[in-house]
């Protein structure tokens, strides 16, 4: 509006012409951008949540994998959970929609938070937001028309002082790379962020091991140094008691963490997995053996 | 100073209960910790005069979407309706605090119950959460059986579904009408504790 007037004024026809033709150029290419590669789809806006479908790659290529994800952004206050819930909550689950020669594998969790609601109740889970990414095969020989229409049903549970349970279908559209797809700028920051969160293998050196008492286990962490503090949390249900608090003792090597057992415990486990966070928020997976005296 | 004094007593006492709430925490095959609860009809009810009967009781709280699983299904009802008419005493608890999520008031409850068609023995109103906390009750559905002797011999979920899904109840397996089923046959509960599912009790903080 501004250049049409200060063109009348001027009576230079041409001087606006360009930027008008810029801005034209400008949103054609935002248009085409939008349409063409919508690897970055629109959120929905659900219970205290927004949630949106996201894509690593901003297209497929047939026998290239590609890593999904499911980006949740919480209201302030409100939890969704980790594969083991704990005491109370249940973990989202996708039901995929993929073209043929497309298989879509696990969801990798990062590393959860501990939530206390009350003196007997502890879940694992993750305020403010998450992305729970999830690696799709591509095969070979997948479809080569043009382009890749995924849909997501998705189902979780969304708590703060009360729960609600929610759904959403999401959708994305991958359009077809010839060669090797490129990276999608916009949600690269997102899975960067969330490939952090994830826990790692241990380090070689790393040793682990848990002694079964009468009724705790203790997880003995060798790394070489003291550990001040650090978390652990159990990656099966009804292992140890969730709301027991953990107490951790720093040794020269690592530390020594005293989980309480489960009381729902019929028969002595012979193996522990789980994850370990430390202070560092960092994220490693255990599995050792449980060894008794 | 006296209201800093006054904190402290409360937080030391409240410290006291958890410790011991947590000590005395039930467990399967144990004898069932006595009490005595007053119901939405106002009355006292004590667990040791049912002895003889098997006694189920239910942490209930009718805003929770597990709770509402059961009951808009009809499926709670239908338990409480078969087990009381063979001689089981059943209860419904409601440990939510005033102010939190599944509190009523006795009047609330009892038109609930009506409107629901439910058929528990009584609702046993637990607003302090002292029988909660008795019993370690974690989730609203959380069941637990008591057999004639007193002896606690189910704790945990009410079937093997943990969802808010109205559609899952169809193909679950109950684990109270398994255990109830064996015992009353004069055989051993063959899944006495399993993990219950649902919402947090909703506990005074």
């Amino acid at each position: 509006m501004g250049t049409n007037a200060s063109r009348s004024k001027n009576g230079a026809c041409c001087r606006g012409t360009p930027r008008l033709w810029i801005f034209a150029l400008h949103s054609a290419v935002v248009l085409v951008l939008l349409t063409a590669g919508t690897a970055v789809a629109q959120p929905v806006q659900a219970k205290h949540a927004q949630v949106e479908l996201l894509s690593r790659q901003s297209a497929f290529t047939p026998g290239r994998n590609l890593l999904l994800g499911v980006h949740f952004v919480l209201e302030n206050g409100w939890h969704i959970y980790w594969i083991n819930p704990g005491d109370s909550g249940q973990p989202p689950v996708f039901k995929w929609q993929l073209p043929p020669g497309f298989t879509a594998g696990e969801i990798q969790w990062p590393r959860p938070q501990r939530l206390q609601s009350s003196s007997q109740v502890v879940d694992y889970g993750y305020h403010d937001e998450v992305l729970l990414a999830v690696p799709v095969r591509v095969s070979p020989t997948a479809s080569t028309s043009a382009a890749a229409q995924i849909t997501l049903d998705t189902k979780w549970l969304i708590c703060r002082e009360v729960c609600l349970p929610d759904h959403a279908q999401l959708h994305l559209s991958l359009p077809l790379a010839a060669s090797a797809p490129s990276q999608n700028a916009a949600a690269a920051t997102l899975f960067a962020a969330a490939a952090q969160r994830m826990p790692k293998p241990l380090p070689a050196t790393w040793r682990t091991r848990f002694n079964a008492r009468k009724d705790d286990l203790i997880l003995v962490v060798e790394t070489g140094k003291p550990i001040t503090s650090g978390e652990f949390f159990p990656l099966d249900p009804d292992q140890i008691e969730n709301a027991s608090p953990q107490r951790l003792e720093p040794t020269p090597a690592g530390a020594r963490i005293t989980l309480k057992k489960s009381d729902l415990l019929t028969k002595e486990i012979t193996r522990l997995r789980g994850v370990l966070v430390l202070a560092s928020g960092n994220a490693y997976l255990v599995e050792a053996p449980v060894t008794r005296p | 100073m006296r209201e800093q004094h006054h904190s402290r007593l409360v937080f030391v006492l409240a410290l006291l209960l958890a410790l011991t709430a947590s000590a005395v925490a039930v467990r399967v095959g144990e004898p069932a910790p006595d009490f005595t609860s007053v119901d939405s009809n106002g009355k006292s009810q004590h667990l040791a005069d049912y002895k003889g009967k098997y006694v189920v009781l239910e942490w209930h709280n009718q805003g929770c979407p597990y709770t509402k699983k059961h009951y808009e299904s009809g499926n709670m009802q239908r338990l409480q309706k078969e087990w009381t008419a063979k001689g089981v005493v059943w209860f419904t608890v409601i440990s939510s605090a005033p102010g939190t999520q599944g509190f009523v008031t006795p009047t609330q409850e009892n038109d609930y119950v009506k409107r629901m068609g439910a058929a528990p023995t009584a609702v046993l109103m637990d607003p302090s959460g002292t029988l909660g906390h008795l019993y370690a009750a974690k989730t609203t559905p959380q069941m637990f059986i008591i057999d004639p002797s007193g002896t606690l011999i189910y704790d945990g979920a009410i079937d093997d579904h943990p969802t808010s899904d109205q559609a899952d109840i169809a193909t679950s397996k109950n684990y109270v009408s398994t255990a109830l089923t064996q015992a009353l046959a004069g055989k051993a509960v063959t899944e006495p504790a399993t993990r219950p599912y649902g919402c947090s009790v909703k506990y005074a903080n």
